[in-house]
């Protein structure tokens, strides 16, 4: 009976680990909980004043999963349900134009060096949180088919198998484009195929291994179907692994589509997810996960728009012209030119899904904002995030207070259910939600009359 | 009391003390991340970051092994205790590694401020350290015949 002694042993491990917290935070400055998260979202953030740890805060929710019958949290007049359940690390949804959800089961690819004593401390915190995908099974794409849009698949098979952490899915045309770790992989693709045997052919390699400390790479194609989006993480969380290894990182890369080569659309985003364009302005938009281990109420993460050549700060500096003390050689030029991004969306929320909603099925205050999904923080003592929230937009801008949306992924006493990751909305209007510690994809629908 | 008090070690394998044994470890890791920082202050190259976070947490297992095997000494043998350089080896010993672990945890953040110029400041202060008790504990065995065989 292997899985008991591991529970017990992973039990074990997190009393030690709150022990060792304890303490932490406490060298740390004890109580620095930081400040209301809400102050810290919107256009301008307040941004405080750094810190630098002895030891930074680690807490992470402790997973839990989903009881039976457990559900997220919707708003009145709405619905959740489960898609689908027993899923390994789903990590982000495409649907296809004929209403086809394909559900990318992804884990880390688990090559990051150890280089100093501290990554064998990193490495074993993350574990308990299985953020990195401890499953056999994962590195996939299955296909669920809902044909009559009652929630409950039809059909579930295995679509795509034995990817190399994949995470971002773009079909144009019959060509479908899934974004390895490693590579932007083309697969022949038919309206109906519930399964692809033929051989995928490399578009182009992307920054993957040896290090690849932030290796989702999302994905989008272009409306005329030219050109291909990928976002590419940093290496590190602020350069503690180099210089050398972050070239072509924490950027978007801008693909054509024909050829496979690329150029850096725009740089100094630390990692982007979730690219998407805002429907009214055609704008290609992202969320970015920010840096670490400088306070609880730093740096916010955002949801920004991308300007072509834009440079949006990491690692020199945040908000503009904020510089981070930690980088050396400075660069005074590019600090200089650093664009402050649109909306912040508070700190260590860990936003990786994003999608506009431009459907009907939910109410017409929902139409046309964007709905965000926070993975949830692991360097604040007051957990951030956990949670999907909408920002209205008017006129392709943010426009308000961003709202919670979906809750309820934490306990009351702040263990994981689940942790939100993709979004996606599906052909009937319903927003869907891969949750990766859930196993589960989750759909929001209308409750009906 | 018998008539041949000594100043034995009690740490001791076939009358070999264990703590001179161990104590080259901790300095000279701790001078080896001295050298790494200063090299780190000048390239900014992390390499030599990760070289000084290793050397403290090698130097820091390595000494407190020396410190446990010195304490049993220190309090096992009360003729130990009363040589005078015995009280201010063991307290400037114990500050060598008090700080070092803070500077251990100070090499875990990343990036320059692991290094400059918190991380700095505490290397070269133990490494000023070391000489003295160093010289102190030599003292112990070279002049007053701690643990050496009669």
């Amino acid at each position: 009976m292997t899985f008991p002694r591991w529970h017990m042993l992973r039990n074990a491990r997190v009393s030690t680990l709150a022990a060792f917290c304890t303490v932490a935070s406490c060298l740390a400055g004890c109580g620095d909980a930081g400040g209301d998260p809400s102050a810290q979202i919107g256009p301008h953030p307040t941004l405080p004043e750094q810190t630098q740890y002895l030891l930074p805060p680690m807490h992470i929710a402790r997973v839990v999963g989903w009881k039976k019958d457990e559900t997220p949290t919707v708003p009145q007049g709405l619905k959740i349900q489960a898609l689908a359940t027993g899923l390994e690390h789903p990590r982000s949804l495409y649907v296809l134009p004929n209403g086809d959800i394909l559900v990318v089961e992804s884990k880390s690819p688990g090559v990051q060096p150890i280089r100093r004593p501290k990554d064998i401390v990193m490495g074993w915190i993350e574990s308990l949180s299985t953020s990195g995908g401890g499953n056999q099974q994962s590195n996939r794409i299955t296909l669920l088919r809902d044909t009559n849009g009652d929630g409950m698949p039809e059909v579930r098979s295995v679509f795509l198998d034995h990817l190399n952490s994949p995470f971002g899915v773009a079909l144009v045309g019959n060509d479908l484009y899934v974004a390895n770790t490693d590579a932007i992989v083309r697969y022949p693709y038919s309206t109906g195929d519930t399964k692809i045997s033929a051989p995928g052919t490399t578009l182009t390699p992307l920054p993957g291994g040896p290090i690849d400390h932030h290796w989702t790479k999302s994905l989008v194609a272009s409306a005329d179907g030219s050109t291909l989006y990928v976002g590419v993480g940093s290496n590190s969380n602020i350069t503690e692994n180099g210089m050398e290894a972050e070239k072509n990182r924490a950027a978007i890369l801008q693909v054509d589509r024909a050829t496979g080569r690329w150029r850096l659309y725009a740089t100094g985003l630390r990692n982007p997810n979730g690219l998407s364009f805002e429907p009214q302005s055609g704008a290609l938009w992202t969320v970015v996960n920010e840096r670490d281990e400088l306070g609880p109420d730093l740096v916010p993460d955002y949801l920004t728009s991308v300007k072509d050549g834009g440079f949006y700060g990491w690692p020199y500096s945040y908000y503009g012209q904020h510089v981070d003390p930690r980088v050396k050689p400075e660069r005074p030029d590019l600090v200089a030119k650093a664009i402050a991004p649109d909306y912040a969306l508070s700190s260590h929320v860990a936003p990786l899904g994003l999608v506009f909603y431009a459907a009907s099925n939910l109410p017409e205050t929902y139409r046309g904002g964007a709905f965000v999904a926070e993975h949830g923080s692991w360097n604040r003592t007051t957990l951030n995030g956990y949670k999907v929230v909408f920002v209205p937009f008017k006129g392709g801008q943010p426009d308000g207070m961003a709202q919670d949306f979906v809750t309820g992924f934490l306990t009351s006493d702040d263990q994981a259910r689940g942790r939100p990751v993709g979004l996606a909305v599906d052909k009937s209007g319903a927003l869907l939600i891969a949750d990766d510690v859930g196993d589960t994809v989750w759909r929001v629908t209308s409750a009906g009359p | 009391m018998t008539e041949r008090q000594t100043l034995g070690s009690m740490a001791q394998i076939a009358k070999h003390p264990i703590h001179p044994m161990l104590v080259p470890f901790p300095i000279a890791c701790f001078i080896g991340a001295l050298v790494t920082d200063v090299t780190y202050s000048l390239t900014a190259q992390m390499m030599w970051a990760d070289f000084s976070a290793w050397l403290l947490v090698a130097g820091l297992i390595m000494g407190v092994l020396a410190a446990v095997a010195g304490l049993i000494d220190f309090l096992s043998n009360r003729l130990i205790r009363a040589q005078p350089p015995a009280w201010p080896h063991m307290l400037g010993n114990v500050l060598v590694l008090v700080l070092s672990f803070f500077n251990a945890l100070v090499h875990t953040r990343d990036g320059w401020t692991s290094v400059v110029p918190t991380g700095l400041i505490l290397s070269v202060i133990v490494v000023l350290i070391l000489p003295v008790t160093g010289w102190l504990g030599w003292s112990m065995v070279y002049r007053y015949g701690v643990g050496v065989g009669r």
